[in-house]
């Protein structure tokens, strides 16, 4: 499972567009940020083609941890 | 963290805050009014005369203690992170505009529960148009409403803001002759300032925390059908209404009611404006403070049009009248007209940052 972190809830819907099928909008998890924004769950791998301009960071998800694969 | 142990670290602060502010009114602020992030800057703003209305003015170090905890916490935990330029001066004018909705309605949303928790049942005409501003916001929101990606900015920026109110304190407590003083009403009720200074400091550092904002409860409800945030201020109205009910502070009822109108479509319209407004800003007052404290800029620019806000609405008459024995109370026709305009111009930035964009 990974976590992708966004400037705004924008640039969350469009990365779910991209995504398809299995990604599925949260609020981000406190431990990843301090603001109370949106977040996208969905099933890797993660692809470059997923970027767009408000996305801030993507993270693996390890039980409890998460492991940052790419920022933006 | 999973969400369940965010529910648990939301409501154990927002007993803590409940309490806190209850406290507060038993020690000498106004009733209802433990906090009220609308009230307390409006009364900063009168503090430095920005405005003359006379029971209204007192340098609450409830605010500056909220900013600074942030401050310090964020540093503590080093999530003290400068960024902005993120449509600053729309962000100005929504927070100028959030704050005549607030002083119509008489209260943020913080206070709006703690009105709801003394037996204010105008607060509930306001949490219906919160919801409703909210929901706008949200319809909004959901069709890629945006005011722009914030960047990372200098450590001097970020932590500029709560600079200006430890400076601010300072002036506060060495030369008093500086500031205009209430002598009556509620700028005159006020707790020993060292309780609300750390009263404010312990609020700010668990709202920072536990990142507490009714409007993203709301908003995390209507959008992704989750409520954790709603937790922190579910848990501030049981608390506040437990300590109202044990101090003999609760009145169930419309009328009476402390620093309070029976006014109810303004009661209404003016959340409506404080919810779409802060949906669009993306916290309520209370956030903008402590994502001021955080080094958020904008958040910081947010709370100078909130201040500013306060200003024009006593200067221009914008403000609702509390309710006595002989009158519902209510905004007079300038905030009557201030509300409306309010919210056609809030809908048209909406409109305009909303439909003009294109995917990238």
């Amino acid at each position: 499972m990974m976590v992708a972190t966004f400037a705004n809830h924008y640039g969350a819907m469009i990365f779910k567009k991209k995504v398809g099928t299995g990604c599925i909008l949260r609020p981000v998890p406190r431990a990843l940020s301090s603001s109370c924004g949106t977040c996208a769950f969905f099933e890797g791998p993660f692809k470059t083609e997923y970027v767009n301009e408000n996305l801030e960071a993507v993270y693996e998800v390890q039980g409890e941890k998460y492991n940052k694969i790419y920022e933006n | 963290m999973t969400i369940s142990k965010e529910k648990r670290n939301l409501a154990i602060a927002g007993i803590l805050i409940g309490i806190i502010s209850i406290v507060l009114v038993l020690l000498g602020n106004p009733k209802n009014m433990g906090f009220c992030i609308a009230c307390f800057v409006r009364d900063i703003a009168g503090a430095t005369k920005l405005h003359s209305a006379g029971v209204v003015q007192y340098v609450r170090p409830e605010i500056i203690g909220l900013v600074f905890g942030s401050f310090l916490i964020s540093l503590l935990t080093k999530e003290f992170n400068p960024r902005g330029g993120s449509s600053p001066m729309i962000r100005f004018c929504i927070g100028f505009m959030v704050m005549i909705g607030a002083l119509v309605f008489l209260g943020c949303p913080f206070r709006m529960v703690l009105r709801l928790s003394g037996g204010d049942l105008n607060a509930v005409v306001g949490i219906l148009g919160f919801a409703a501003g909210i929901g706008i916001g949200s319809f909004f929101l959901s069709k890629g409403f945006s005011l722009g990606r914030a960047q990372k900015q200098s450590i001097v920026e970020g932590a500029a803001l709560p600079a200006v109110n430890v400076l601010l304190l300072i002036l506060f407590v060495a030369v008093p002759a500086l500031f205009a003083f209430s002598e009556k009403g509620p700028g005159s009720m006020h707790a020993p300032i060292l309780i609300s200074l750390a009263a404010g400091l312990i609020v700010g550092c668990l709202a920072q925390r536990t990142r507490m904002c009714m409007v993203g409860g709301f908003r995390d409800l209507f959008l992704l059908k989750d409520g954790t945030l709603l937790f922190g201020f579910i848990a501030i109205f049981v608390a506040a209404l437990v300590m109202n009910l044990a101090t003999g502070n609760f009145k169930l009822g419309f009328t009476g009611q402390p620093v309070a109108h029976s006014a109810h479509l303004w009661n209404f319209l003016g959340m409506v404006v404080v919810g779409l407004g802060c949906t669009m800003l993306g916290g309520c007052p209370l956030r903008q403070l402590i994502l001021a404290g955080e080094g958020n800029s904008d958040s910081a620019i947010t709370v100078l049009g909130l201040l500013m806000g306060a200003a024009f609405a006593h200067n221009f008459s914008l403000a609702g009248v509390a309710g006595s024995a002989d009158s519902v109370g209510g905004p007079g026709t300038n905030g009557k007209v201030a509300v409306i305009l309010c919210l056609v111009i809030l809908v048209g930035i909406a409109c305009a940052k909303t439909f003009k964009k294109k995917e990238k």
